[in-house]
């Protein structure tokens, strides 16, 4: 009987005319996020693409005077043969974090975290807190995505498809009709609910391929095949969970339109209410450092710190006579380290507290984010997607490493006076991004997934109960 | 007669059990948001008063040195915020708050407040606003949308109609009713908002933009009253008027905002913060139109020497290196100029892109009405930036003529002190007052006027031949 139901139910939601302008529209929808998206990360590849280039040319450039002087030496030595003037002025590497295959569908913390440092050999709180250019109106606005689609959208669709699932047979009265050629409420209901949850299922998958197709995912490579197949499951557990929701609200017998306003409001609370307020909880419990009081603690460090390397600069000229007239360039150069490390360990303690304010609001969010399925699926598709927060403190903490192996080759070069010949030139560290391996992505996503997965099973338990109860006139 | 409508729609409405829900949603939100932005705005608002204060401080007090080193030392420039950002945070979570002026550059605005915001906050930051911006359609919607449909399956609205009501009578009692409704449920809160800017320093002088808003909101109210009581009128049943509004207003309140977002991006892109720095780099070392830097110091040495009449620089009785320190700040400021302008052209084009869509969303210009009002536009922070621009400008200018006046040409080791400091007037920033802000609305309030002109048509239209059966 229940299959019989099922391909009765089958054949009229395929002709359904609703049905399909909804697998439409939202494929639709979903390809034209998938497009804005790709347009934005290729113009970031691009960019990143070019400053590792301008680099390597300037790099050989200056190679290629050391060794024409290397060849025939002959008065000065050039300035790019002292490690002060190329780590401290005339070098820098940008350190460049390459996008992930799915990058395009998730905007995440991309748009305000950056891909890629200018990293020299000065002190890291010099390069640390760059800004991109941006227009504000649109990083408040935020992006049209395929995330966005999924989190914002999809549930409404869901929802328009499914708020009178049961209430409308019940009031144009067609429920009582069938029940009466014999069918039970729970087998009737079930065949129903369960046609509904494959279309779901179906329009989801669709959607998502048609974006997969649309960024140009290269399905065959094996990580990227994970990652797509993770996404699909999250966005289709997280729209099964709407549809659970949907299906419980017309489990208890009010009319379509109540169903209808009442899953509104739970929309409003899961998607909008409960982020604003777990957001505005985390930052009264744990709010963040003032980067203004930074600014002047910063400035009175320097202000210090310059004071009394004034001092040390007056003692170090005492014992080296010689280079008081003037000083020398490599002296300058040893100054400008001192300093600035000087300034460094000052404003470590602070940098220190915004790093423990971000930790603590993280895990007062990572605890809260189960209260609401939008929270999770958020976090976990950025997560998949490579633009997560966490995936930015990844590779921040990889470019510090790379700032200290940087600084490290041109200071000890500085601190010796060990010129640079033109072989040293070919040692010069390198940034290489590590992807981090496939457990990074799927640790971020397994909490996420399960909790989604709990939702849902929460609500069809509760849902098929009630339902069972239903009463058919 | 258009009073007794209004009357029993009030009654019914103040009666409904289904609205319940989302009203307690709305007081809850508004009221956490009013709350938690008094106490952010009095933290704020003090921290960067005290941190310019400091800053002014340092700079007068920075003891005996050359006027170029203190130039390169200079002066913070903080933002200050207005007592209406408690209410309407706007883009100022996306902009710096402080611009470093010194001499030979101009920096962009850093410390960005989004940059320690939780990943949450990319959901919407929850302000007054905010809560306003995206709640206030959806109240009105499930307020008024069985108005006319819902009695029409009642069988209520042939009875009212068989008394000889004409149907705009009906629509604008039954809007009046809303409104009142609307009105019984927020006008508390706007009370508790206005006490509150009461009691903020300087908040009186807010007044006007906060009776502005409460009118903006107002209007942004009657548009979707008027399209809901439109649709209701038009359709049959209330559960398609409930469906067609309800995405009306996803769609218009969520999606077009982001879509103005991506699509003012890709039509109108902006340069990187690299490309940007590496062409004024450029610039300063070749000169704007082909004239070198060198050649223009050369130029104005050889007009010095003749206007004093002196064969060589030292001779002059003022140091001509102050002088070259001015030209090179001239030059400077002339590409700034171009390249910082063209950014700002680039910012207009984009929010341009923003207005144009209100065409198909009003929360667009209610926005960005809202955020001008505020005090947290990119006008005001553009305004901002040209006042912090403007001071290092001339702050830097007084520095170089006081090396060119003060001390002999050669004389690197001249040291001006507190004197010196104390000329440069302490930073002050005053943001654009409420007239200078109405004048950039015009595109806004505009669209605004357009959509209140196709709701209420729409409605009276849609209430001319009422159908008093359910289809």
């Amino acid at each position: 009987m229940f299959f019989r139901v099922l391909a009765d139910e089958w054949v009229f939601l395929r002709t359904s005319r609703m049905w399909w302008a909804a697998l439409a529209t939202l494929s639709v929808i979903t390809i034209v996020a998938a497009f804005v998206g790709s347009a934005r990360v290729q113009q970031l590849d691009q960019l990143a693409g070019g400053l590792n280039a301008d680099e390597v040319m300037l790099q050989q450039t200056l190679k290629a005077g050391v060794e024409r002087y290397e060849a025939n030496p002959s008065g000065d030595p050039p300035s790019t043969m002292n490690a002060g003037a190329l780590g401290l002025s005339l070098l820098a590497h940008y350190a460049v974090k390459p996008s992930t295959p799915l990058a395009p569908l998730a905007v995440g913390q991309s748009d305000l975290a950056p891909a890629y440092y200018r990293v020299t050999a000065h002190a890291a709180y010099t390069f640390l807190n760059q800004i991109e250019i941006a227009n504000a109106l649109n990083l408040a606005a935020g992006s049209f995505d395929v995330a966005f689609v999924l989190i914002f959208v999809l549930p409404i669709f869901i929802v328009a498809l499914t708020f009178d699932l049961l209430s409308k047979e019940k009031e144009q009265g067609t429920l009582a009709l069938v029940l009466a050629h014999g069918v039970s409420v729970q087998t009737y209901v079930a065949a129903k609910v369960t046609a509904r949850a494959l279309l779901i299922g179906g329009l989801i998958l669709i959607a998502n391929l048609a974006a997969f197709v649309t960024i140009g995912a290269d399905l065959t490579d094996g990580r990227t095949l994970l990652e797509a197949a993770l996404w699909i499951v999250v966005s289709v557990v997280y729209g099964l969970f709407w549809f659970a929701l949907a299906l419980l609200i017309n489990s208890w017998n009010w009319p379509s339109v109540t169903n209808g306003v009442v899953l509104a409001n739970l929309w409003l609370v899961f998607v909008v209410v409960l982020p604003a307020f777990i957001n505005i909880g985390a930052t009264l419990i744990y709010p963040p450092p003032s980067r203004v009081e930074l600014t002047t603690e910063l400035r009175q460090a320097s202000k210090e710190v310059e004071e009394e390397a004034a001092e040390a600069r007056e003692q170090y000229y005492f014992d080296h006579p010689e280079y008081a007239e003037g000083g020398t360039p490599d002296a300058f150069y040893f100054q400008v380290l001192a300093t600035e490390s000087a300034i460094s360990a000052a404003i470590a303690p602070h940098l220190a507290e915004f790093e423990e304010q971000a930790r603590k609001q993280e895990a007062m969010i990572s605890r809260l984010q189960y209260l609401s399925p939008a929270i999770l699926a958020q976090r976990a598709l950025s997560g998949i997607a490579g633009t997560a927060q966490r995936w930015y403190d990844d590779f921040n903490a990889q470019v510090l490493a790379f700032h200290q192996v940087w600084q490290g080759f041109f200071s000890e070069r500085i601190l010796g006076s060990i010129p640079m010949s033109a072989a040293s030139y070919d040692t010069i560290p390198v940034f290489g991004y590590r992807l981090p391996a496939s457990r990074f992505t799927v640790g971020q996503t397994a909490g996420p997934l399960a909790g989604l997965a709990a939702f849902f099973l929460l609500l069809t338990v509760l849902g098929i109960r009630s339902a069972a109860r239903y009463p058919a006139v | 007669m258009i009073g007794t409508v209004a009357a029993r729609e009030y009654t019914t409405l103040m009666r409904d059990g289904r609205m319940k829900l989302t009203v307690t949603i709305v007081l809850v939100m508004l009221f956490v948001a009013l709350v938690s932005a008094v106490q952010r705005y009095r933290d704020i608002s003090e921290e960067r008063a005290t941190s310019q204060a400091l800053v002014n401080a340092q700079f007068a007090e920075q003891g005996a040195k050359n006027p170029h080193a203190a130039a390169h030392y200079g002066i913070y420039a903080f933002k200050p915020v207005t007592p209406l950002s408690f209410f309407d945070t706007g883009v100022s979570s996306y902009q710096g708050v402080s611009v470093w002026l010194e001499a030979h550059k101009q920096n962009r605005a850093e410390g960005r407040p989004a940059d320690d915001m939780t990943v949450l906050a990319r959901f919407g930051e929850l302000t007054v606003a905010y809560t306003l911006q995206i709640l206030l359609p959806l109240l009105v919607i499930l307020l008024a949308f069985p108005a006319f449909a819902g009695e029409r399956e009642q069988g209520t609205l042939r009875q009212v109609m068989s008394m000889g009501i004409r149907g705009r009578d009906l629509l604008f009692g039954k809007a009046l009713g809303a409104l009142a409704a609307i009105g019984t449920t927020l006008g508390p809160v706007f009370a508790l908002g206005v006490l509150a800017l009461m009691f903020a320093p300087d908040g009186l002088s807010y007044l006007p933009h906060a009776i502005s808003l409460a009118v903006i909101y107002g209007l942004y109210a009657v548009v979707f009253l008027f399209l809901t009581l439109a649709v209701s009128a038009a359709l049959p049943n209330s559960k398609p008027v409930l469906v067609a509004m309800c995405g009306f207003w996803a769609v218009t309140v969520f999606v077009v905002p982001r879509l103005a977002a991506d699509v003012s991006r890709i039509a109108y892109p902006l340069p990187a913060a690299v490309t940007v720095d590496k062409a004024i780099e450029a610039d300063l070392q070749n000169g704007l139109d082909g004239q070198s830097p060198d050649a223009v110091v050369g130029q104005r040495r050889e007009q010095t020497l003749t206007l004093y009449g002196a064969e060589r620089v030292e001779d002059l009785p003022i140091n001509f290196q102050g002088i070259v320190f001015s030209i090179q700040e001239q030059l400077g400021n002339a590409i700034f100029d171009v390249h910082y302008g063209g950014l700002n052209q680039t910012l207009d084009a984009q929010q341009g892109v923003h207005e144009l869509l209100g065409l198909i969303s009003p929360v667009l210009p209610v926005k960005l009405i809202s955020m001008e009002l505020s005090g947290t536009s990119l006008h005001h922070q553009a305004s901002y930036t040209r006042h912090a621009e403007a001071y290092r400008r001339e702050f830097i200018e007084q520095m170089n003529q006081a090396i060119t006046l003060n001390s002999k040409p050669g004389e690197a080791e001249y040291r001006a002190g507190p004197e010196l400091w104390a000329a440069v007037e302490p930073y002050d920033y005053e943001p654009p007052g409420f007239f200078s802000s109405l004048s950039t609305l015009g595109p806004s309030l505009m669209t605004l006027f357009l959509w209140l002109l196709a709701a209420v048509t729409a409605a009276v239209l849609a209430t001319r031949r009422l159908k008093v059966t359910a289809g």
